[in-house]
């Protein structure tokens, strides 16, 4: 673990990157939005392009260094120094330490240990922090929002801000209020923080960027494009699009069809959006209402409206996806 | 928990201060400083929170002006361009399909001599996919109607290219587009230094102009026949020339009231060992400087104002500084030409001098442009000895699952 001045002469000449994974909704990008304030030299922060869905995974990324030449690329981040993983459920959905460079620091919002979080992401070269942060959110904040306490544990482990200056960040952004409990649960954060140091400090010399990645080696080139911007529904050569998308994990809750109320009528196959009722043509030659597809179901609840007989009905999520309740 | 993004424009900035803001609202900032009285703008992505964060300004009571919803873009620069002509000063913004959607309306703005201002968050146009990550249209088509077009590479540039582009449209009486990268710098968070109120408004005085007017009534744009229509293209030529001009002493104002120093062209490392340099404009230049770092022996070429295009100044800087070879780097391509269209400008100045160069197109529809295709581009134009052959070509394409185009 590097302290604050070890830090200092290392930003000197060398970026440190972040990256955050959240879920949006989260507030991932406000808190990589922090860093870039709280940080005493040049910051860029950038969320992952595109089009951001409530309780879909987000990532966002810091670049911060004392040199401005350095963070005056408008590069995306590929190989992080510090990831941060705002939700536990995100660690069996996305690979939250691809690129992240030997020796850096992983820290996580989980109630799981150290060895336990090693084995789930299988890296054993790199150095891990764990925080319950959904604990202390909901202690001192009142709610389930731990962006600004996940800051801590990047605070305890790699001191590249200070707990003032983020504090300062912080009252600039929120309400008296609202500031002054974030700086509270930020504070309780560096207490708590676990750290699980292997003794290695990443090299922030080295480009641990793989050539070419940003062009996705392995998708089909121009000359394997059969007809551009059409893809017919017999190919499989285009592997994208919405249908591996895993909407589902983005919903509040498990929609949940009765089997003897359902008139098949069809009204919900119709209204939702993500494909998600599953239908079958039976013997009769009539098409039957099988069921819902919860991969892809992100509980818009179009259906349950919809039905006309109430054989859809919608129960709360277990587990983290529901902490995602939009900001009021 | 709720974040105002624009609330540090609520009140008057009375001092030079430095936040972080994402490009779209450090630009909504800059216009609001300007003291428009007509916005009218139709939402696209990624431009959305430039007239977004307008919205608030002029909801929270801020800023005096009429916040006009309108239909389409259509409908945007046609009511932007009537509101102008009757003497407000108007803002715009637009990106992609969008802007396409504009054509119509785009020379009027032109011929009548107004000085409305829009911004540009370079967007893709839809072809062959539906894309909303960045390239450059804004170069692909519309560009030799006449608009000034000045390109920014980060937040704090798009912020002041928001005030200066006013300064340049009330100057050369000729409307004025700013164009920054769509999501690479308008969803950036970047820091950046805001221009006091009060020095805004003094570089941004509202002229007298010739405006509609009850009191003079006439005819705008009424229909001519051949005996008269060029007389006016050559009216409007005349006019245009002295626009680079006004542009370089807009800068000088500019430079000695906050201290940031613009140009029609910035260079830097010219007077390196290998005489060669890059030449580009927007996002990217940020990112050559920063792989330039470790890369001492090569130059950049940046350029700020696109349109009119700095041939003389080109030449000059070529010609000073003994650079031999240019690589051209651009988020456009030309499916027709010889030479992708911004290309094509630097190869017209390029014409007299003979200097080498070759053009590479890179990072259409958002992809990253990073320091692979610097250091394969800087690889191939050693071996360049002449104008012969293909002069562009395609930079981080994929040719099959395995191989990408024009990597060994």
């Amino acid at each position: 673990m590097l302290t604050a001045e070890q830090l200092k002469e290392v930003l000197k000449e060398n970026v440190i990157n972040l990256r955050f994974h959240a879920r949006g909704g989260q507030g991932g990008v406000t808190a990589s939005n922090l860093c870039v304030e709280a940080f005493y030299g040049y910051g860029v922060c950038q969320p992952m392009f595109g089009a951001e869905r409530m309780g879909s995974p987000t990532e966002s990324y810091v670049r911060l260094s004392a040199n401005d030449d350095l963070v005056r690329t408008n590069e995306q981040v590929y190989a992080p120094h510090v990831v941060a993983v705002l939700d536990p459920s995100l660690l069996g959905e996305i690979d939250v330490t691809a690129g992240l460079a030997k020796g850096g620091w992983l820290i996580v919002n989980t109630v799981l240990n150290q060895v336990e979080i090693q084995d789930v992401v299988g890296r054993k070269d790199i150095n891990i922090g764990t925080i319950d942060a959904t604990r202390i959110a909901l202690d001192v904040l009142g709610r389930n929002i731990t962006n600004t306490i996940i800051l801590g544990g990047i605070i305890r482990v790699m001191p590249i801000f200070s707990i003032e200056a983020l504090g300062d960040a912080i009252m600039r952004r929120f309400k008296g209020e609202v500031a002054a409990k974030n700086i509270a649960a930020i504070k309780q954060a560096i207490e708590e923080t676990c750290v699980y140091d292997i003794g290695k400090d990443p090299d922030f010399t080295v480009d641990t960027k793989v050539p070419w990645q940003q062009v996705f080696p392995g998708l089909p080139g121009y000359k394997e494009v059969d007809k551009a911007g059409v893809w017919y529904c017999d190919e499989d050569v285009i592997e994208m699009g919405s249908g591996l998308v895993n909407t589902g994990s983005w919903g509040e809750y498990d929609m949940i069809w009765d089997e003897e109320k359902c008139t098949d009528c069809a009204q919900c196959w119709y209204i939702c959006p993500d494909f998600a009722i599953i239908r079958e043509k039976g013997e009769d030659g009539l098409w039957h209402m099988k069921g819902i597809d919860q991969f892809h179901c992100k509980s818009c609840q179009n259906c349950l409206e919809v039905c006309p007989v109430e054989a859809i009905s919608k129960k709360l999520k277990q587990g983290p996806a529901s902490c995602a309740a939009p900001e009021n | 928990m709720s974040i105002e993004p624009m609330k540090i424009f609520f009140k008057e900035i009375k001092e030079p201060v430095t936040t972080t803001m994402i490009g779209n609202y450090a630009v909504a900032g800059g216009v609001t400083q300007t003291d428009p009285d007509v916005i009218c703008a139709f939402p696209i992505t990624p431009q959305t929170q430039s007239v977004e964060g307008l919205s608030d300004v002029v909801h929270q009571g801020r800023l005096k002006a009429a916040f006009v919803n309108v239909e389409s873009e259509l409908a945007a620069i046609s009511f932007s361009t009537a509101s102008c002509a009757a003497g407000a000063r108007s803002f715009t913004a637009t990106a992609s399909q969008g802007y396409l959607l504009m054509t119509e309306g785009l020379p009027m703005a032109v011929g009548w001599r107004l000085p409305l201002t829009m911004m540009i968050s370079a967007r893709a146009f839809n072809s062959p996919n539906l894309s909303i990550w960045n390239a450059w249209e804004f170069t692909e088509t519309n560009s030799e109607m006449g608009w000034n077009c000045i390109v920014s590479e980060n937040v704090q540039e798009t912020y002041d290219a928001a005030i200066l582009s006013v300064m340049i449209s009330e100057d050369s009486l000729f409307p004025t587009m700013f164009v920054h990268d769509g999501f690479i710098i308008s969803h950036s968070v970047q820091k950046l230094t805001l221009i006091p109120d009060e020095t805004v408004l003094k570089m941004t005085p509202k002229k007298p102009r010739d405006t509609i007017d009850p009191s003079n009534p006439g005819t705008w744009g009424g229909i001519v026949t051949p005996s008269y229509f060029m007389e006016g293209r050559k009216n409007l030529d005349e006019a245009k020339k002295p626009v680079l001009s006004q542009m370089r002493e807009v800068f000088k104002t500019f430079r000695k009231e906050t201290g940031r120093d613009y140009n029609l062209i910035e260079t830097y490392n010219l007077d390196n060992s290998s005489k060669i340099a890059f030449c580009t404009m927007g996002s990217m230049c940020g990112n050559i400087i920063s792989w330039m770092t470790k890369n001492k022996d090569i130059g950049l070429i940046k350029v700020r104002a696109y349109r009119p295009f700095p041939y003389e100044e080109l030449r000059k800087i070529i010609e000073e500084h003994n650079i031999e070879k240019l690589i051209i780097l651009e988020k456009s391509d030309s499916l027709n030409a010889m030479l992708p269209p911004f290309s094509m400008s630097i190869a017209s100045a390029l014409y007299p001098l003979g200097t080498l160069f070759r053009s590479f197109i890179v990072g259409l529809g958002g992809r990253d442009v990073t320091r692979d295709e610097f250091d394969i581009a800087k690889k191939k134009i050693v071996s360049v000895t002449d104008m012969k052959g293909e002069l562009y070509q395609y930079l981080g394409v994929r040719e099959t699952k395995q191989k990408i185009y024009g990597v060994d």
